[in-house]
């Protein structure tokens, strides 16, 4: 490397210790502090270092208290082991595609039967406060939970889910300050490519965790967390 | 613009870092906190983090203990939600990209090491990181510059913790960033806040791209020169 495109580098390690550089850039920096000479590369790491450190010096200026809700869900979610194995996506916005297939078949008989007393999925969706909150299974397929806390109330679907396999179940729970609460059971019959289930008493629960228990079912979740909805 | 949201005490004749006598600077450059008695759960944000405690929290994490994780919460997370929600001025994403933080902290608290940085830089670097990739994928540039405004005037209300030792901290780092030309502090609002890259930065300043870099080179020296960091 030419003393000049060394010096070059060097310039180049403030903007890309405060993450000011493109994806692209930022591989190519890499790649050539690689290639650099061991004295240029310490006197890059050198000075990255120095610009995290003064930042986070900097941080001092800007604190705000997260909210309180975050600090359980996240210990919930370590508690539970599933944040090792993989990442659920939150997301906000209104039943989806999945949830439409999902639903069909039970908003179909909704409104044949007009003059029943709505059912419990019906008041979730009409619910003012209603949420959505879906992620993919490891195992494959993805569940979401569409649920309101001023119905008290979830609707569960899963799409694509592989079935448990034998001699065990799939196992529900909600996850609060008080531990775990069994919401549901379901074995390899009643696990099909779309599977919907309702999801009663969420009351202040802060996740909806899956286990996999023995098939008799468990009271208290014993078998491996596969995956955990965080209910916010 | 030029503003980094923090208004400027200056108090004449307060120079060094440690005249106040209560914080200094320690080996890292981290303010540490001097004979203060420990503070219980749930006012960890007024504990500016000390650097042993938490290099020893991610050793605990990285062996997956769920109370070390906890503390390092509480001590860190008003650090970051703070920064996250600077760049992201969004309660929402702001709020996700934390969670995505700690879980991140979780999985991967083995791989930090402590040669090449102290644990509090650690996890503001992997926050700022994650907001910066979240103000990119978002390309919600124009909403947030509308939103800048009201984000600015509203900042002060932000902030909960405000004990005297944060206060005496926040002082200090406000009178660090006057000590910059308002050209460098620009860049660094733009750069490490607005999450633009320096040749965003050069085309929104019309300058030149040296001119950027050096701007963000030398507001950084100035900081860590005046602020005590090694």
């Amino acid at each position: 490397m030419t003393e000049r495109s060394e010096s070059e580098l060097l310039e180049l390690a403030t903007p890309y210790a405060m993450h000011a550089v493109s994806d692209s850039e930022r591989a190519a920096i890499e790649t050539r502090v690689a290639a650099a000479s061991a004295a240029v590369a310490a006197a890059f790491d050198d000075e990255v270092r120095l610009v995290r450190e003064t930042m986070a010096a900097v941080s001092a200026s800007t604190p705000v208290e997260p909210p309180a809700v975050l600090r359980g869900r996240l210990l919930a979610s370590v508690k539970s082991g599933s944040a090792r194995r993989f990442r659920w996506r939150t997301t906000v916005f209104a039943a989806a595609a999945a949830i439409a297939i999902g639903l069909g078949a039970l908003s179909a008989g909704l409104a044949l039967r007009s003059t029943a007393p709505p059912s419990t999925p019906a008041q979730v969706f009409a619910a003012r406060d209603v949420r959505t909150v879906s992620g993919a299974l490891p195992e494959g397929g993805t569940a979401t939970v569409v649920y309101s806390r001023e119905k008290n109330a979830g609707v569960l679907v899963m799409n694509n889910v592989p079935p448990p396999s034998p001699d065990t179940v799939y196992q529900m729970w909600l996850m609060g300050d008080n531990g775990a609460k069994l919401a549901g059971t379901m074995d390899a019959k009643s696990v099909t490519p779309s599977t919907t289930a309702v999801i009663q008493d969420i009351g202040k629960s802060n996740a909806l965790a899956f286990s996999v228990e023995p098939s008799h079912g468990s009271t208290q979740p014993t078998g491996p967390v596969i995956a955990e909805l965080p209910l916010i | 613009m030029g503003n980094l949201g923090i208004s400027p005490h200056r108090i004449p004749g307060v120079r060094s870092l440690c005249a106040a006598d209560v914080v200094c600077a320690d080996s890292t450059g981290l303010p540490v906190r001097v004979a203060r008695p420990p503070l219980r759960y749930g006012t960890m944000s007024e504990r500016p983090p000390a650097t042993g405690d938490l290099n020893s929290l991610l050793r605990r994490i990285a062996q997956h203990d769920v109370d070390a994780f906890a503390e390092f919460y509480d001590l860190t997370s008003p650090r970051v939600f703070g920064l996250v929600a600077r760049v992201l001025r969004d309660p929402g994403y702001s709020e996700e990209t934390t969670q995505e933080v700690y879980l991140q902290v979780w999985r991967n608290a083995g791989n930090y090491d402590p040669a090449a940085g102290s644990a509090l830089a650690w996890v503001l670097t992997l926050a700022h990181r994650r907001a910066v990739d979240r103000v990119r994928t978002e390309q919600a540039a124009a909403q947030r510059e509308f939103r800048y405004g009201s984000a600015s005037a509203d900042r002060p209300a932000d902030v909960v913790a405000d004990s005297a030792i944060l206060r005496e901290e926040r002082r200090q780092v406000a009178e660090c960033l006057d000590t910059l030309t308002d050209a460098q502090r620009e860049c660094i609002e733009l750069a490490y806040y607005g999450g633009l890259t320096y040749a965003q930065v050069s085309e929104r300043l019309s300058a030149n791209l040296a001119t950027i870099k050096s701007r963000m080179r030398d507001a950084l020296r100035g900081l860590k020169n005046c602020l005590g960091v090694t």
